[in-house]
């Protein structure tokens, strides 16, 4: 407090002596530096400047000035420079960095006096804003580096100013996402985006910025912010912190942000979740936090909040990804190393996204390091996987590259069993990004990536399914206050099933879908209060929606082609992210969506008011190419508020409405590769839902506990269910198998994340319900008689827990648990003989559970040492996967075989699996 | 052909991933009783019959018929015919008569209690011969060798398109370890036990027997996908290599059904839901209606199909040596290695085996015991399971008019 009085007394001797410079003189410099340029000055006239050298680099200035007064050559030459000056009476020229000398005091200073205790208060509440650099004690006393940011401009008397940069990986020189950046003492801050970027907006003055990220190494640099400005951070990732298992990257943002439903997975920090068979698995990760489940084990596809498995948008770097699994669903399509970030936003989903009614899962690609060449792989008993960064433009542009394959082929084939030997079954996906900062206003993104499996189960047929996109993005920024990304994504999933068994019946089906979507994306910050976000975006499908054809010449089968379909689906979005008072920030959203369905295309057309079947068909009439069959659309609301109850505790609600106009056709009780996606047309409506939800947020002890319970209330209708028994492929009248029905769904979800300190994890409990219902007047399109019954998914009480215990800098254990109620299913409620052979007759549906599943994984990690000059960093995963060999029954289904009933229950793992995986960095 | 698309069976990568399929005994949980109909009327002239039944528990061994219930059939033009029960559950109507083209039919039912049933109307579809059946020795699509019936039938209208099968096979048995002798007691009493050889009666027949067996799976095919209403090489039965029935000599009789779209798909909906499920995803089971129903309550279960048919049938004979010449027969259908039981066991409990054996009436005499043996025995007489010395245990020793050598 001493010292600051004395520098507040040592700038009023300079307040005192105000004058008025009017000495006018005629110089011109070309290429001199700016001392040179000042010493002419000093020759013209009878000024001595006082500065320190190192302020200026070895910028060259040129001028040329005729009868000008000396502040505006001065003016001139520190146009683009952070200096300041002032003239003082006895012809001295102080230049400043940063800041002004004041020639008076702001108003009501004095009143204060010497009494005055400038604090951030203080800051926030005056009128006029001089910054005094009072506290640079601090940044004496200790290491802490200062920077000063923008030039003090005498007119400008904003409180606050907009500090923007990267956050770079100092040995990578790549933008690091999600670190945050804190204010301290001031309870704000924010965090980076995918790229590393950050904008915050400061009071004027000093501000401690802090800057955390699990795996990254802390930092704290004193900012002093007189200006608009910007500040690149380079950090060092910490080795020591590496155990850490799952990052939400803003500590706070849990009780700040305000979307109810969003969870974030950093797959950084997910390596030592205990793995299944040694595949990192961010989606399999995504399923141990509350509202995320799959219908068992080896079930592809996510039920979220007792949404169907058609109802989420996985987007990986904003293309679409129609089948995100391999195997099945054992493993999923998603590369864990060349993946960054995961945002998966299950409740208030945010107004740029649409069509799909339950979740959005928002995948990134990592950049590639535009540095040094660099690597990471693994080697696991079932696949092995390889990442290569390389840098093409040092500092602006690299390319990643990541592939993963199976050998699991050759494990068949060199088991025993005779009967395996025929089954076949591999996978692969590679994923490129190619990332450039073109400048500071540009960055461009290409992302390509493709995916393929392959089994058989008979030797005579062969089952194929791929996944395939591509993705530009162009982020530009114009200025300040506008940003803007221009994307274009294309993406297409197919699958074909070959039949050969050299008879005349060989044949080949195949189905596929594509789209292209073009979407623009706008941000407009407009002040500290308004933050909009507006677009519009486009999307052509088009689906073959199934073809069989003879494989060699001599097959009788005839050549089927499902005509094409084909839609276009396009919306406008605007939402604002307002911040009404300090402790209320609404988010507002609204979509306007619509879908057309194109021609050609025969549509038929059904009598009303009764089942659609091939004596109710009365018409069909042809469109002709790109006519539009039948439109749909509707504005989609997405509203969400926080309100700060205390600082640490908020409570949000959100309501939001979604369209979805795809869907796919489905018999099975859990997803198959082989389900085709098809398109709404005039017997086809999309499906919609509604949401409302409401959650509290409360994180203590320094935000290292983290503790949300959120309720939600879902209603959906429209959505796709099928008659018992129907053929769904190749089915030309497919509207004729279809049920649509409603959906209804609530549940409420507890989280507990414990994010610092040597034991650290999760544990999530969700009490939920998910209901169906098919009625009709007509008994054929009734199920249960019109009530609603539990859908396949329904799994009332869910818990799961995953820890992570840190025993020394190189050994951690990590431990998942589960335990889930068991999922309905339609048991027999007896028997029949008929024709000389026995069968069931089932329940209504899903009537009764399977018994209820859990299971406990364990792992061991083990780092290489962190010595820097090795060449490279390794890590080794041991894990057990439920070790507890409880036998969960994925299923139960009944056959007639030799004319009798008999009765099985499948499990995927029903005994401990052990896996090792070797995973190396350089 | 579209079975084949009948995803995913058990066995993929089982050992692989560790996963397990296993078999568990079904216990009824709640139980429902629903009326079963079984009516299949057919063009052939005769008098046709409608079984009635109602399911029943897993923990029952059969299904209880469904008796003293009214059941007729009427035409189109208001004919109709009626049916009596002549045993308990099935209904034979009381004059022979034969679905006629370009008619249809409709089935009603007075259950005992008073619940009446009726069917949709129902047409008789076109008739069409099958073509010719054929044999082949093929590998299937597990991979397993053996010998396929496969059907031909062509219907050049291109009308009939669903057609359903049914096969009645009948082969021939050779006990393997015939003898013209049996054993019998002449002592059971230890220690003078004793027994004797007698011959056979000659007009016994022991050693060749047929034995018939009717299918019981659902064999369904249509022709939609083709540019011809031909049914080519259509699989109706494999039999695997291994299997004892096509030994020596084996007959099919298969029935060609045509039938109409609706039955078509009620028996492939039926056929796929009790079919082989899947390790990773399984079909939605749930009850389906067939097009009977009952008046009173529309929302009661009817199981079963009111099916209007027309047939057609032929017979193939093969030979096992017409695949497997010279090669070693399938495995009998039980073990037939003998046991040779001493006729007294002295010191361990005294007792004769022999005598023990014989009057069990699980074996049949095969023979003298050539290779004394400490396991199988060292007594003087070869015994066998008896199927493996009396082919009536499994067939009839009676030739079947049909059969042709």
């Amino acid at each position: 407090m001493r010292k600051f009085l004395a520098i507040v007394l040592l700038f009023s001797f300079h307040w005192v002596i105000a004058q008025e410079n009017t000495t006018k003189i005629t110089v011109s410099f070309t290429n001199v530096s700016i001392p040179d340029a000042l010493s002419s000055i000093e020759q013209k006239t009878d000024y001595k400047f006082y500065y320190i050298e190192d302020w200026f680099d070895n910028k060259l200035i040129s001028g040329s000035f005729q009868d000008t007064s000396v502040s505006d050559i001065l003016d001139a030459i520190f146009k683009e420079t952070v200096i300041n000056y002032f003239v003082s009476a006895d012809g001295k020229i102080i230049l400043t960095q940063n800041n002004l000398i004041y020639d008076k005091l702001p108003e009501g200073f004095l009143d204060e006096g010497v009494q005055v205790v400038v604090d951030d208060e203080e800051y926030e509440s005056d009128k006029v804003n001089p910054v005094f650099n009072n506290q640079e004690k601090s940044a004496r006393n200790s290491e802490i580096e200062t920077i000063r940011i923008g030039k003090e401009n005498r007119n400008n008397n904003n409180k606050r100013f907009l500090l923007s940069g990267y956050i770079r990986d100092v040995k990578t020189g790549r933008g690091l996402p999600d670190v945050a950046i804190i204010v301290k003492d001031r309870n704000t801050g924010t965090s980076t985006d995918g790229n590393g970027y950050y904008e915050i907006s400061l009071p004027a003055g000093l501000n401690v910025l802090q800057t955390k990220s699990l795996g990254l190494e802390n930092s704290e640099k004193n900012v002093i912010i007189y200006n608009n400005g910007r500040l690149d951070i380079e950090l060092d990732e910490d080795y020591e912190e590496l155990d850490a298992i799952l990052l939400e990257a803003n500590k706070d943002s849990n009780v700040k942000e305000a979307n109810t439903g969003v969870t974030n997975i950093n797959v950084k920090e997910i390596k030592n979740i205990p793995l299944v068979l040694g595949e990192r698995d961010i989606l399999k990760v995504a399923t141990t936090l509350p509202g995320i489940t799959t219908a068992g084990e080896g079930a592809s596809g996510y039920n979220v909040r007792g949404g169907k498995t058609d109802q989420n948008l996985i987007l990986l770097d904003d293309a679409v990804i129609y089948n995100p699994s391999h195997f099945f669903g054992i493993f999923s399509a998603i590369n864990p190393f060349t993946s960054g970030d995961v945002n998966i936003y299950k409740g208030n989903i945010p107004a740029e996204y649409g069509g799909r009614l339950s979740s959005v899962f928002d995948i990134e690609t990592k950049e590639a390091n535009v540095e040094k060449f660099s690597g990471e792989g693994a080697i696991g008993p079932v696949t092995s996987n390889l990442v290569l960064e390389v840098p093409l433009v040092k500092e602006k542009a690299g390319l990643l590259v990541g592939g993963r394959t199976t050998y699991s082929n050759w494990i068949l084939r060199s088991l025993d069993e005779e009967s395996l030997k025929k089954s076949k079954a591999s996978f692969f996906d590679i994923v490129a990004k190619y990332n450039h900062k073109i400048d500071d206003k540009n960055d461009l993104k290409v992302t390509g990536y493709y995916s393929k499996d392959e089994f058989s189960i008979t030797s005579d047929s062969i089952y194929g399914y791929s996944n395939r996109l591509g993705s530009l993005r162009w982020d530009h920024k114009f200025n300040d206050k506008n940003r803007g990304s221009l994307i274009i994504a294309n993406s297409q999933y197919k699958f074909n099933i070959d039949y050969e068994a050299s008879s005349d019946n060989d044949f080949k089906i195949g189905y596929d879908i594509n789209e292209t979507e073009l979407k623009l994306i706008l941000k407009y910050i407009l002040s500290d209060k308004h933050k909009f976000d507006y677009g519009v975006s486009g999307k052509l499908y088009n689906v073959n929606p199934g073809t069989i054809e003879p494989i060699n010449s001599g097959s009788i089968i005839d050549e089927l082609t499902i005509p094409k379909e084909k839609a276009l689906e396009a919306a406008v979005f605007l939402s604002d992210e307002f911040t009404v008072s300090e402790k209320l920030l609404l988010n507002a959203g609204i979509r306007y969506s619509f879908y057309s369905a194109l021609g050609p295309a025969d549509q038929r057309v059904y009598q009303e008011g009764v089942p659609k079947n091939e004596s109710s068909l009365i018409d069909t009439v042809e469109y002709g190419n790109n006519e539009s069959i039948e439109t749909y659309g509707g504005p989609e609301v997405r509203v969400s508020g926080r309100y700060f109850i205390t600082e640490s505790f908020s409570v949000k609600a959100s309501y939001n409405n979604t369209y979805q106009y795809i869907h796919t056709l489905s018999n099975n009780t859990t997803v198959s590769p082989t389900d085709t996606w098809k398109l709404s047309d005039s017997n086809i409506k999309p499906q919609e839902a509604n949401q409302y939800s409401l959650g509290f947020y409360k994180n203590f002890d320094d935000d290292a506990y983290e503790l949300s319970v959120e309720g939600y209330y879902k209603k959906s209708k429209n959505i796709l269910d099928f008659k018992v028994g129907s053929q769904l492929l190749l089915n030309e009248t497919i509207e004729t198998e279809v049920l649509q029905g409603d959906g209804k769904s609530y549940g409420v979800e507890f989280l507990l994340r414990k994010t610092k300190g040597k034991l650290n994890g999760w544990l999530g409990y969700s009490y939920s319900r998910s209901y169906n219902r098919l009625d009709s007047e007509f008994r054929e399109e009734r199920v249960n008689n019109g009530e609603y019954f539990p859908s396949n998914y329904d799994k009332p009480h869910d818990i799961s827990m995953v820890a992570n215990y840190k025993l020394t800098r190189r050994f951690s254990v990590s431990a998942n648990f589960v335990y889930q109620t068991g999922r309905p299913i339609t048991y027999p409620v007896g028997t029949y003989n008929y024709n000389g052979a026995e069968y069931v007759l089932y329940s209504d549906r899903n009537q009764f559970r399977i018994p209820d599943y859990y299971r406990l994984d364990l792992s061991i990690n083990i780092e290489g040492n962190h010595k820097l000059n090795k060449l490279a960093h390794s890590f080794w995963n041991i894990s057990v996967y439920n070790v507890l060999g409880r036998n969960n029954p994925y299923s139960v289904f009944f056959v007639t075989e030799g004319g009798e009933v008999k009765a099985f229950q499948s499990s995927i793992f029903s005994r401990p699996i052990p896996t090792i995986t070797y995973n190396f960095k350089f | 052909m579209k079975n084949k698309i009948n995803i995913i069976s058990i066995l993929l990568l089982t050992l692989f991933i560790n996963s397990c399929v296993e078999p568990f005994e079904i216990q009824t949980e709640t139980f429902e009783s629903a009326l079963v109909i079984e009516a299949t009327i057919t063009n052939e002239f005769k008098t046709q019959e409608i079984v009635l039944s109602r399911t029943f528990t897993f923990e029952e061994d059969g299904p209880s018929p469904e008796t003293n219930a009214t059941v007729k059939i009427i035409d189109d033009q208001q004919v109709q015919y009626a049916f009596q029960e002549t045993s308990p559950g099935a209904y034979v109507s009381t004059t022979e008569f034969a679905a006629q083209p370009n008619r249809s039919y409709e089935l009603s039912i007075t259950t005992s209690n008073g619940s009446v049933y009726r069917s949709f109307t129902t047409a008789t579809p076109p008739a069409t011969q099958i073509e010719q059946l054929s044999v082949d020795r093929i590998t299937n699509d597990d991979e397993v060798n053996g010998v396929a019936v496969f059907v031909d039938s062509y219907d050049p209208t291109g009308n009939s398109k669903y057609y359903r099968y049914e096969y009645e096979e009948t082969f021939k048995i050779i006990a393997p370890r015939y003898s013209e002798f049996n054993i019998i007691v002449t002592n059971d009493e230890f220690p003078d036990c004793d027994v004797a050889l007698v011959e056979k009666p000659s007009d016994l027949e022991e050693r060749t027997c047929y034995r018939t067996q009717i299918s019981s799976e659902i064999i369904v095919t249509n022709t939609n996908g083709l540019s011809e209403d031909r049914v080519d090489d259509f699989q109706v039965r494999f039999i695997p290599r291994s299997s004892y029935i096509m030994s020596h000599r084996y007959s099919a009789l298969v029935k060609q059904y045509v039938t109409s779209r609706e039955a078509y798909v009620f028996y492939e909906t039926l056929r796929d839901l009790s079919g082989s499920g899947s390790l990773f995803s399984q079909s939605q089971p749930g009850f389906f209606s067939g097009n009977v129903f009952s008046e009173g309550n529309p929302d009661e279960k009817v199981l079963g199909y009111f099916d209007v048919a027309t047939v057609s049938t032929s017979r193939i004979f093969f030979n096992y040596d017409d695949f497997y010449a010279g090669q070693p027969l399938p495995p009998y259908i039980v073990d037939c290695s003998p046991i040779a039981p001493p006729i007294l066991t002295n010191g361990m409990g005294d007792a004769c085996p022999l005598i023990s054996a014989i009057k069990s009436g699980f074996y049949k005499y095969a023979g003298p015991n050539n290779d004394p043996d400490p396991v199988l025995g060292e007594g003087d007489f070869d015994l066998v399971i008896k199927a493996c010395g009396d082919c009536t245990e499994l067939g009839s020793n009676v030739v079947p008019d049909f059969w042709e050598e």
